[in-house]
């Protein structure tokens, strides 16, 4: 494998095994990475987009040792991560959302201070990183606090800094502003941006499902759904696909079984409905603004009630919901298709 | 509001104890389970057993065996349930992150606490059971069931039950302000308490000032009282000018006592543990 | 800057790894009561069993020594062998699995951090109890004693390693094989009683754990007239099974480790929580 990229996935699959309830008996497959190819040169910023459930944390498992794949191959460094991933951990580090790990009883620097010694920083070179990085993620305040004390957000930013102190080559952040405040989430994607922004040998995979953050952040991003590499581009490039089309926003009045209610509009290629606030707020990406009249006179039709109407630019959660037919942020709700692939 | 409480307290007992067993018995198979649940009591039996075998005249057949051997079973109960109760405090709030939603729910705590704790209390009445039979068929000791006075057995054992469960509130209560190596809290009290309840050998071997203190314990009455039930005597002179009903009262009235005193020091413990933010404290080091 | 060596790694590792233990005791210190007094009030109630049994007096030495040498094996058990599913329960275990680090190296910052407060309980047990229960000791031999001593930690602690390395794989199992291992040992290592009470051959069964020599050892050279009667094997015999035990279990809990993280990673395991 070239070492001018940081990782590369050959046809990457994992598979679970799960029993079945007694009654039913047996085992049941369940596969969460599913002949997986992607490749990444070294100073990108790579994000993996998907929804709850995509395979999003098994390939960065995979990728930093903790899982072993059941097919295929992956190399991190140029290194094959299940034939030797002793080496594979030299040039990495890891940073997940929502993360609890690290001793209550220890401050932030002592905590911060051990996890270097798993690498062999010396002493002097582990303390003046601490107060860099903490001072850059606005903790420096808090380096004498014992851990157990801290706020979800303190915790994480401590967490993010330690995934930085080892000056890795490559680093996985894993849903890393999950469940942290508008403020601190902005505060850390800056700090990201910037430090692979300096550094050209430093590479990221990052793993979300906010949209915005891999617009704003990443060089290339991944779409991926139930185990599949959908598209693989640059945010702007993917964009583009849709731009055949348009995208309009609804939201109106509550309204039973949108499905039956659009799917067989002419001009419909796809759209999403999710509830919010007791609204149902409609995606739709049309063929051209002609399609938009026979969805208006559907709504009357229904009982229902305009409330707005936004024409927007696509973002990349349309490209998504045109590859996949539902929201990110949707559980298993239904999509509205129009028959056959899109007009 | 009587009754609201009521519901909450019954609410809060059963899903506790619903909770235990599946904590308890998830992680293993049944066989496992069951090896787990046997070896260790007869392991615990054996150690007094070979300890007789090497010194005492007449090994088993000494006179004070039959005692020491009831003893040592019925205090497995003293063990498991002051672990079972004391550790459910540590182990919801640090290993399940479950303790302050316990809070933040209307439940009764002393309801769930006593809860977490059935379980251990049934899993402790195998092991006695296995160890009894255990010492009747194996090691011959006497206990016809025509001689046994089950009234006083049940009434004793039940007002024990009790105040071993109210003796691990208090220690939960202890374990909400201390940090998470106060996990074997009820393990190292039942050690120590075996020193001086009688469990293993007459308290009248003890030094004096320790009689003393073995006799203000509940747990020294509530092992004469199962052994008087089980072998027609208890073990040494101290307590043998005790009647029954005596015995049985002294159980009645320290576990009431008790249930007073732990109850209190809980709720000291817990608004010390609100004060200083502890209730979702992480420890582990 | 150049890239550690991995010896560096190990040892720094180990350091940092015992600081949480060795720090953590210091900022909570109530374990100072539970893990000193507690131990000498249970030890004392072996004692009072062998004089309410009229033993000799020597007995309570051995139930002295025996106390003492519970608070290895508790520590062992406790803070070893199972300590890496609470790292899983709060997700330390998958850092140090990233780390360019040996999980050998982790285990020995814990064993070397914990033996702090296990060796304060030992001793105030063993002081305590040989003054209070006014215990005769009369040391044969300083060096063999300090040998035997050393030899059964290091073999103890390979086996901690070798256990953990089995709980790599296991959820709530390894907390409750920590626990099913308790009274069994205290059982047939004779922590309480010379080990010779159970036979000679269960006895050999029982000298694969280190405490059994390492028990039996000690008791000879600090009582030998009693011991002469009770003793298992020579304590020249027991000294080298312990450095063999040692060898042995250190072995084999590195080529575990090895094979137990590469299951639990086939397995998806490493990093399952709440089992």
């Amino acid at each position: 494998m070239s070492t001018e990229l940081a990782m590369k996935t050959e046809q990457l699959s994992r598979v679970y095994k799960a029993k079945k309830r007694k009654a039913r008996g047996g085992e049941r497959e369940i596969i969460a990475l599913d002949r997986v190819d992607l490749e990444i040169p070294t100073g990108e910023l790579f994000g993996l987009l998907g929804p709850n459930g995509a395979g999003k944390t098994t390939l960065i498992k995979i990728l930093t040792t903790l899982l072993a794949p059941t097919g295929g191959r992956a190399w991190v460094a140029g290194v094959d991560v299940a034939q030797n991933p002793r080496e594979v951990r030299r040039h990495i580090n890891m940073v997940s959302g929502g993360e609890s790990s690290g001793y209550g009883l220890l401050t932030v620097e002592e905590n911060l201070w051990m996890f270097t010694q798993f690498y062999g920083i010396d002493g002097e070179t582990a303390r003046r990183r601490i107060r860099e990085l903490l001072e850059i993620v606005g903790l420096a305040d808090r380096a004498k606090t014992k851990i157990f004390h801290l706020s979800t957000g303190m915790r994480q930013k401590m967490n993010f800094v330690r995934g930085f102190l080892t000056n890795p080559e490559i680093l996985f952040l894993d849903e890393p502003t999950l469940g942290l405040d508008v403020q601190t989430s902005h505060t850390l994607r800056g700090f990201i941006k910037d430090w692979v922004g300096k550094r050209a040998d430093k590479t990221v995979l990052l793993t979300t499902h906010y949209m915005y953050e891999a617009e704003e952040l990443c060089d290339r991003v991944a779409i991926i759904h139930d185990g599949h590499i959908l598209a693989c581009d640059t945010p702007g490039n993917l964009k583009k696909h849709l731009q055949r089309g348009v995208v309009f926003r609804l939201r109106v009045t509550a309204i039973a079984n949108p499905e039956r209610l659009f799917q067989h509009l002419r001009g419909v290629q796809r759209f999403s409905h999710v509830e919010v606030n007791g609204y149902t707020e409609l995606d739709f990406i049309l063929e051209d603004e002609n399609a938009l009249p026979p969805i208006l006179t559907a709504i009357q039709d229904s009982h229902g009630e305009l409330i707005s109407l936004e024409k927007r630019d696509p973002t990349l959660e349309d490209v998504f919901i045109s590859m996949v037919g539902r929201g990110l942020g949707e559980g298993g709700g239904s999509a509205g298709t129009t028959e056959g692939a899109p007009r | 509001m009587t009754r609201q409480r009521a519901v909450e307290s019954t609410r809060s007992l059963k899903m506790a104890a619903w909770l235990g067993w599946q904590i308890e018995s998830n992680w293993a198979t049944p066989f496992l389970f069951a090896i787990y649940s046997i070896a260790k009591p007869i392991a615990g039996a054996l150690i007094l057993v070979l300890m007789y075998m090497v010194i005492a005249q007449g090994g088993v057949q000494h006179p004070l065996f039959p005692q020491i051997f009831v003893g040592n079973a019925f205090y497995i109960y003293v063990a498991m349930v002051l672990m079972g109760v004391s550790q459910a405090v540590i182990e919801d709030r640090e290993h399940y992150g479950m303790l302050k939603y316990m809070y933040v729910a209307p439940l009764n705590i002393y309801a769930y606490l006593l809860g977490r704790g059935v379980t251990q209390a049934i899993m402790a009445t195998v092991a006695v059971l296995i160890m009894l039979l255990f010492g009747i068929i194996v090691l011959g000791i006497p206990m016809p069931p025509a001689t046994i006075d089950w009234g006083m057995l049940f009434a004793a054992w039940l007002f024990g039950l009790a105040s071993l469960a109210f003796q691990g509130i208090f220690l939960g209560g202890i374990s909400l302000i201390t940090a998470r190596h106060s996990f074997y809290i009820g393990d190292a009290v039942a050690g120590a308490l075996y020193l001086l309840c009688g469990a293993v050998f007459p308290i009248d071997v003890l030094p004096k000032p320790l009689q003393l203190l073995g006799q203000a314990l509940p747990l020294t009455y509530w092992l004469e009282a199962l052994r008087r039930a089980l072998l027609g005597d208890g073990a040494g002179q101290l307590l043998s000018s005790l009647s029954d009903r005596a015995l049985l009262l002294i159980l009645a009235g320290s576990m009431v006592l008790l249930a007073v005193l732990s109850i209190g020091f809980y709720r000291w413990a817990e608004n010390r543990a609100r004060e200083k933010g502890l209730i979702d404290m992480q420890t582990m080091y | 800057m150049s890239s550690p060596t991995r010896w560096e790694i190990f040892w720094r590792t180990v350091m940092g790894r015992a600081y949480p233990r060795v720090v953590g005791m210091q900022r909570e210190r109530s374990w100072l009561f539970f893990d000193t007094v507690l131990p000498l009030l249970q030890v004392s109630a072996f004692v009072f069993i062998y004089r309410a049994i009229q033993a000799p007096p020597e007995f309570t030495g051995f139930v002295v020594l025996g106390g003492a040498m519970t608070a290895y094996w508790l520590n062992v058990l406790w803070s070893m062998a199972s300590q890496f599913y609470w790292e899983k329960e709060t997700g330390n275990l998958e850092l140090y699995i990233i780390a360019p680090t040996s999980l050998m190296a982790i285990l020995l910052g814990m064993a070397i951090g914990g033996m702090v407060a296990t060796t304060v309980r030992a001793l105030a047990v063993i002081t305590l109890g040989l003054l209070i229960f006014r215990v005769e000791v009369s040391i044969v031999n300083v060096p063999q004693l300090l040998g035997v001593f050393l030899l059964t930690l290091l073999a103890l602690y390979g086996l901690g390693m070798l256990f953990s390395s089995l709980f790599l794989l296991y959820g709530r199992q390894a907390q409750h094989l920590s626990n099913l291992l308790q009274e069994p040992v205290f059982l047939v290592s004779g922590f309480y009683f010379p080990v010779r009470a159970l036979g000679f051959i269960a006895a050999l069964g029982a000298s694969v754990i280190p405490i059994t020599l390492g028990l039996d050892a000690m008791r000879q050279l600090l009582f030998p007239t009693m011991m002469a009667q009770f003793r298992f094997v020579d304590v020249r015999i027991e000294l080298g099974a312990l450095a063999v035990l040692s060898i042995g279990f250190l072995w084999l809990a590195k080529r575990a480790l090895s094979y137990m993280e590469d299951l639990s990673r086939r397995e998806g395991r490493l990093t399952i929580r709440g089992q």
